[in-house]
């Protein structure tokens, strides 16, 4: 298990260097967000969704979807990552008709299974596919993944009164509680809390994470569905722009539009952290 | 008189037939299953059948995420309420992702006349045809509602049907729908009329008068707003040289603008009939319909004015200077 959680932790890093080479060509982007919650999608897309990135569309696949859509340069690093497309790809972000705009397409890239960006869509799209998966007597699952600045919308909440009322199980959904948002603290701009229980009080079973450390991650999806009879909500406790220390915990990385200097020693910070990471594989 | 039909157990009762032999239908409610002609197929398809209160935006991405998986949900309520409050997840989730996702407004336009503008929809045709990729229908009787389901569960990719509430009458002998295809439902050379949805029997008592003074006007019946028929319309405009569009709805923005956007190059006269830009008052729907000279009466009146002068007749009870029609200041009343 030890050696399985530094994989993860490895690949993390590497695709926390794939969301800077994006800004790379970009030259802006919603970092904070996707660095917050990178590690759980790491989890998701190598240990726990049961997907085959040479077969995107099998209907038996389970799914995932961002409702955060802002956060898509995570969503890109890890399928490219995981072998959805190559990583060259990545080098068109944000460009003329890319396939990898600041919010996913399903049509433009393999593996992307809504076109979210706009703010509480996630989880009623998210359990319309896991009804009709049950419907289909299927075993896939759909997973989804929230940031806590969109929890105002109240659409969320239309969607969170659907998957318990129709008991779905076979739904999970991350919160990304990296308690910021573009004008400050989500506490100040618009205080959501306490988000478990509000969860909870809607009929999901909910279990609250540290969301950037792995071992945490895993545990909590190892032991999903957490219960039979209500979808399952994970609320990780994050730290946004995860990675970058001194953009760590910064609403100013909500939307990060780097000089070339800010970006090479960036870079040359998560280069060290892989090294680290990678450093500690196989002396377990 | 032929016999009166409602048009929602017409419209529930082809999703039902349809839903037999097609296992992709699912039906969602959002407290408006009852009440649009679904309790036959909540019974016959309990399993196919998913209650979810009252939220139409949340129905709309259930509708948009069940898509995904190859289902063909239905999903059928308050015409204002599935293209207004749903709007956003109606125009990513269904459009923008261009899911095969049926959404269904019924008691549209004023039919429900007494409950007042919040259940209203006169600005539908307008907003979901801005949405590309949305096919928008509007039948106009109850052979071309069931036909127009048909149509509809076999066409691939979103729908917005309208249908209304009231007691329709039979206007044609069924037959097979094309989705982007109008009908000429009377031939003539005076002027085109085009119309659509279940005004359409109303203009047709319309075109009914007008001739029997001599007058003949063709009239298209146009039931797909969006793709409008083009070659149709251009054909009979160019032939007639005058034409004049009819819809419950705004006069801007629906059918009228469809229209003028297809023949705005003609140089060919063309006039709206409709409902003024105003929140519109209350009352029986027939009476909104004279109120506003949309009954059989006010559209010759109205038509008739047209054919005889180069202005648009103003309605005399509208002030259309007003965003309401109607009392509006309590101090005022």
């Amino acid at each position: 298990m030890k050696e399985e959680i530094l994989d993860l932790e490895v690949e993390a890093a590497k695709a926390r260097l794939l969301v800077l080479r994006m800004l790379r060509t970009g030259q802006s982007g919603h970092l904070g967000g996707a660095l917050s919650c990178l590690d759980i999608l790491t989890a998701l897309y190598f240990r726990t969704m049961n997907v085959d990135p040479e077969n995107p569309t099998d209907p038996r696949r389970d799914r995932f979807l961002l409702s955060a859509g802002h956060k898509a340069m995570a969503q890109y690093a890890v399928l490219a990552r995981r072998g959805y497309f190559a990583e060259d790809l990545l080098d068109s972000y944000g460009g003329f008709q890319s396939r990898l705009a600041g919010h996913p397409d399903m049509h433009k890239l393999p593996g992307v299974e809504a076109n979210t960006g706009a703010l509480g869509h996630g989880l009623a799209i998210a359990s319309g596919m896991a009804l009709g998966l049950r419907l289909d007597g299927s075993d896939g699952r759909v997973f989804t993944l929230l940031g806590d600045g969109e929890l105002p919308e109240g659409s969320n909440w239309e969607g969170a009164s659907i998957a318990a009322h129709h008991q779905l199980n076979n739904l999970v959904a991350f919160v990304d509680v990296n308690d910021l948002q573009i004008s400050g603290p989500t506490a100040e701009v618009m205080n959501m809390e306490p988000i478990a229980d509000k969860f909870a009080a809607f009929g999901w079973t909910v279990r609250t994470i540290d969301g950037n450390d792995m071992s945490n991650i895993v545990l909590a999806l190892d032991d999903t569905p957490l219960s039979s009879s209500a979808p399952t909500a994970i609320i990780a406790r994050t730290i946004k722009a995860k990675g970058i220390r001194h953009l760590e915990g910064t609403a100013g990385s909500h939307y990060w539009k780097p000089s070339a200097a800010e970006l090479d020693a960036a870079e040359d910070e998560l280069r060290q952290q892989l090294s680290t990471i990678a450093g500690k594989v196989g002396t377990h | 008189m032929s016999t009166l039909i409602d048009p929602r157990k017409t419209f529930g009762e082809a999703v039902t037939e349809l839903a037999e032999h097609d296992d992709r239908i699912v039906v969602l409610s959002a407290d408006s299953g009852g009440s649009s002609g679904f309790g036959m197929f909540r019974k016959l398809y309990p399993d196919r059948y998913f209650e979810f209160g009252i939220q139409e935006h949340g129905v709309t991405g259930v509708a948009a995420g069940l898509a995904t998986t190859g289902r063909v949900p239905v999903f059928a309520a308050i015409a204002a309420f599935v293209t207004n409050r749903n709007y956003e997840a109606f125009r990513n989730d269904v459009a923008y992702m261009g899911q095969n996702v049926k959404i269904i407004g019924r008691n549209g336009g004023m039919t429900y006349s007494d409950l007042g503008p919040t259940h209203y929809s006169l600005e539908d045709y307008a907003i979901i045809r801005m949405l590309p990729g949305v096919v928008v229908l509007s039948p106009q009787d109850p052979g071309e509602i069931r036909a127009a389901v048909e149509a509809m569960i076999s066409h691939d990719g979103p729908v917005y049907m309208r249908i209304g509430g009231p007691l329709i009458p039979d206007l044609f002998p069924q037959e097979p729908f094309t989705i982007g295809k109008g009908r000429i439902i009377r031939a003539g050379d005076r002027a085109t009329l085009i119309s659509t949805g279940t005004l359409t029997g109303q203009v047709i008592l319309a075109a009914d008068q007008l001739a029997s003074n001599g007058i003949e006007v063709e009239l298209i019946g146009m039931p797909t707003v969006e793709p409008i028929d083009t070659d149709l319309i251009v054909s009979s405009a160019a032939r007639t040289g005058h034409v004049i569009t009819i819809e419950e709805h705004y006069v801007r923005g629906g059918l009228s603008a469809a229209v003028a956007e297809t023949i705005g190059q003609l140089s060919i006269r063309h006039d709206s009939i409709g409902l003024p830009h105003q929140h519109v008052t209350t009352g029986t729907y027939a009476g909104l319909l004279e109120h506003y000279g949309l009954d059989a009466k006010g559209l010759h009146d109205q038509i008739q004015g047209l054919l005889t002068s180069d202005l648009n007749p103003q309605l005399d009870d509208v002030d259309h200077s007003l965003p309401h029609d109607g009392i509006f200041d309590l101090d005022r009343a």
